[in-house]
């Protein structure tokens, strides 16, 4: 008997140790909340509200668990260069949420990446006053070298004079691993600002951000007009196609977006009747089909061969 | 080949300068000579200047083998005139240097005595009688007019001083007038200082050298507070520091910091210079140590006093000035930047990046914070350079592209907005541009594109190009 209480004495402390290590409230706690909101309804609510960035869905912020995290890091990745605009769009549109939620005067930090300037376009602020951000709040850095643009990333979050950090990083390099993540995890949590990894053309890789979400594009609906109707031939809110890739749930979630500027908040997606089936495809095929090249910047030129392979498993 | 500089055993030999070599080989077959190498010597002469930063700000160099030092209101930090002269030609000969000094109340009697007299200190009353014995050479004045006046027996400064000066003037000009009253301290002769006098400056004199860097960083935060009275005292901040760092063997290092606000907290201003010198550690070789420290403010700007509250209200305006400060220090000024918005219909002009530690941060200070807003769309990102785009098919003469082909992919257009046309600002073009015509596309995968077509379709030209300028959400 003895030896089973001390079995489970042992089993209960490992699951506190790892609920603390997911940032998630302690069982045993949770136990003693419910008691407290038995006698104090108010004081729990308050309790219970860990800082989280609500998109206003209630769908998606369920999926979230209340919320991308306001103190840790959450990965936005694409898969082409292509997708370098719905990619800023969503990162940008984070921003402006949670400049509307938390109504701060405290700028947004920008860190660009070179590679992915020249590919995708540099940044453009007068873009960003229709967008729903203004344009003076975004300070643009451009560190030259991964190393200056880490050190930068923790120098922003631990200031805490920054309200997020985007950081855009292009591909896999080969020195953002899992320690480099985990230590802008942590640095993120202790000064409770966000900050969002933005990832172009990378491949699902392991690292410490809560929750890491694939964007690609999706076609909008058009622009409407006062009377509720539709104008045709229009192009209106932007829509983003997100897939959660990582998170809590066992399953991906998939799942249209659209960014209203105006009104600086997220929807869920239109039910376009463009939507043809084909257009949500990885990009057209190209004209020239041949074999692809490896997008190989400090990677091996191909995966190495295993053994046998007996299941994929989704990379977390 | 002329001789152009001697040492002190072919001066005593007798040779001189301006000999030819050939003729001096003759005298003396086993002289060495050396190649003069201008660049080297000035190099050296400005590396003495340097060091001599230490006793004043205000170092001119003069000529090829000349330093002046304006040691007005120095003189008693050193212990006195004469002292302070000891004390560089002291430290200059140890160094190596063989050096004459004159301390004299003008530049040119100074001058003069150095070349041609006895060196020391010339005390205020006896300017005159220490001019008067030295050679006419000794008035820095043209070739000629030293012959001219040689001829005339006119052989040393003493006979000119008691001449009249009309006949001097017509007969040789103004210049040796002038360069005779410069002498005489009758005309306030201005030297050229290398660098622009700091509005204020610290420093502190080591007896044991510093060589850490955590060492240096703590003697500026002392110096820093030594300066923040003076800060205070005038109502400034400094917005630039320059931290001089004098070595040992006579070598100066200078290290500048800039700061988006104007700072007086020691802590803050010593907090710049770890991250430069973070950054330009490799470049600051210590050696055997420093042991002269100086802090200068090079620029300063009003300082706003505010009350701090209770609330700590505040706070996060100076943490984001110190993350600005810091960045900029480490990864250079351009690292950070803002944007500042134009007024200008092109798209490439409307916006400019300005180094966000040199631009007040505060959005009031600029007048229109929106000079000119689009009310249509603009791209979310913009391509320096616009990319040009096949297309394949277009409605002629005013329409979008059906199909384009970018980056080796083909792109169907489902929708498209546009076109809005923006023509070329014929005030600042210099050629004929073309007009464009943008379109805001989007293609049947959902990606939404800025797109202009240069020019338009006629049948004369050519079909114009299409490019790519930039990309919506």
């Amino acid at each position: 008997m003895a030896g089973n209480a001390r079995a489970q004495e042992t089993i209960f402390a490992l699951r506190e140790q790892i609920a603390k290590l997911e940032g998630r409230p302690l069982p045993a706690l949770a136990a003693a909340e419910q008691a407290d909101l038995a006698q104090d309804p108010e004081n729990h609510a308050s309790r219970l509200d860990q800082p989280r960035l609500l998109l206003g869905v209630d769908a998606v912020d369920n999926a979230l668990e209340g919320g991308l995290p306001l103190d840790g890091m959450t990965e936005i990745r694409t898969t082409l260069t292509a997708d370098t605009g719905p990619a800023t769009g969503f990162a940008l549109a984070l921003a402006s949420q949670l400049k509307k939620q938390e109504d701060a005067d405290a700028p947004i930090l920008w860190m660009g990446d070179v590679v992915s300037t020249q590919e995708g376009g540099a940044p453009y602020p007068p873009g960003l006053k229709q967008f729903g951000l203004n344009p003076q709040d975004i300070l643009y850095a451009s560190p030259r070298k991964l190393e200056d643009a880490l050190w930068l990333a923790e120098t922003a979050l631990v200031s805490g004079a920054l309200s997020a950090t985007i950081f855009e990083i292009r591909g896999n390099p080969k020195h953002f691993g899992l320690t480099e993540s985990r230590r802008l995890a942590l640095r993120a949590k202790t000064a409770g600002r966000p900050l969002f990894l933005l990832r172009h053309v990378a491949a699902e890789e392991a690292s410490s951000a809560s929750f890491r979400l694939l964007v690609e594009p999706a076609p909008a609906a058009g622009r409407r007009l006062p009377d509720g109707s539709v104008l045709g031939g229009s192009i209106g809110h932007p829509v983003f196609r997100l897939t959660l890739e990582k998170s809590r749930n066992p399953a991906p979630l998939s799942f249209l977006l659209e960014w209203n500027p105006h009104d600086r908040q997220f929807s869920l997606g239109p039910d376009t009747d463009r939507d043809t089936g084909e257009a949500f495809t990885h990009g057209n095929s190209p004209t020239h089909p041949g074999t692809r090249l490896s997008a190989s910047a400090d990677r091996q030129d191909r995966p190495k061969t295993l053994g046998s392979v007996v299941a994929f498993e989704q990379a977390s | 080949m002329r001789l152009t500089a001697l040492d002190e055993v072919c001066e005593r030999i007798g040779l001189k300068r301006g000999q030819g070599l050939a003729e001096a080989r003759a005298m003396f077959p086993k002289i060495d000579v050396i190649d003069e190498d201008e660049r080297a010597d000035a190099a050296l002469l400005e590396a003495l200047a340097d060091w001599c930063d230490r006793y004043t700000p205000l170092v001119a160099l003069d000529g090829k083998n000349g330093l002046f030092l304006d040691i007005t209101g120095c003189a008693h930090l050193f212990g006195g005139e004469e002292a302070l002269l000891g004390d560089i030609l002291k430290r200059l000969h140890h160094m190596g240097f063989d050096v004459k000094g004159v301390i004299s109340s003008s530049p040119g009697l100074s001058w003069a005595t150095c070349r041609f007299g006895k060196a020391g200190v010339i005390p205020e009353g006896l300017l005159e009688e220490a001019l008067a014995p030295l050679p006419v050479n000794a008035l820095r004045i043209g070739e000629t007019t030293i012959a001219s006046l040689h001829k005339l027996g006119l052989k040393r400064i003493g006979d000119l001083l008691t001449m009249p000066r009309a006949p001097l003037a017509r007969r040789f000009g103004t210049q040796l007038l002038l360069r005779l009253d410069q002498a005489r301290g009758a005309n306030e002769e201005a030297i050229s200082p290398r660098r622009p006098v700091s509005a204020l400056s610290a420093e502190r004199k080591l007896t044991e050298p510093v060589a850490a860097e955590d060492h240096i960083l703590e003697l500026t935060r002392h110096i820093a507070t030594s300066l923040k009275s003076g800060l205070e005292a005038r109502g400034v901040g400094g917005r630039m520091f320059e931290l001089v760092l004098f070595r040992v063997d006579g070598r100066v290092f200078r290290i500048t910091a800039g700061a988006s606000q104007p700072l007086r907290d020691p802590a803050r201003i010593s907090a710049l210079f770890s991250e430069r010198l973070t950054a330009v550690h490799d470049d600051l070789d210590a050696g055997y140590g420093f042991e002269l420290l100086r802090l200068n403010v090079l620029q300063h700007d009003t300082y706003k006093t505010t009350q701090g509250d209770f609330t700590g209200e505040g706070e996060g305006e100076i943490s984001l000035a110190d993350f600005i400060d810091k960045v900029s220090a480490r990864l250079g000024v351009d690292c950070l930047q803002i944007a500042i918005l134009r007024q200008s219909h092109v798209p490439e002009r409307a916006m400019i990046f300005a180094p966000a530690i040199t631009t007040p941060s505060a959005p009031e200070k600029t007048a229109f914070p929106f000079p000119f807003a689009p009310r249509t769309d603009r791209p979310l990102r913009l391509f320096r350079h616009p990319e040009e785009v096949k297309t394949f098919a277009a409605t002629v003469p005013d329409g979008p592209p059906s199909r384009f082909r970018w980056r080796h992919v083909v792109h169907t257009v489902i929708q498209a907005e546009g076109p809005e046309r923006i023509a070329p600002e014929w005030w600042l073009e210099e050629t004929d541009v073309p007009e464009r015509d943008y379109f805001r596309l989007e293609s049947k995968a959902g990606r939404r594109f800025w797109i202009f077509r240069e020019g338009h379709y006629n049948a004369k030209e050519d079909a114009p190009t299409w490019r790519m300028h930039g990309l919506f959400a």
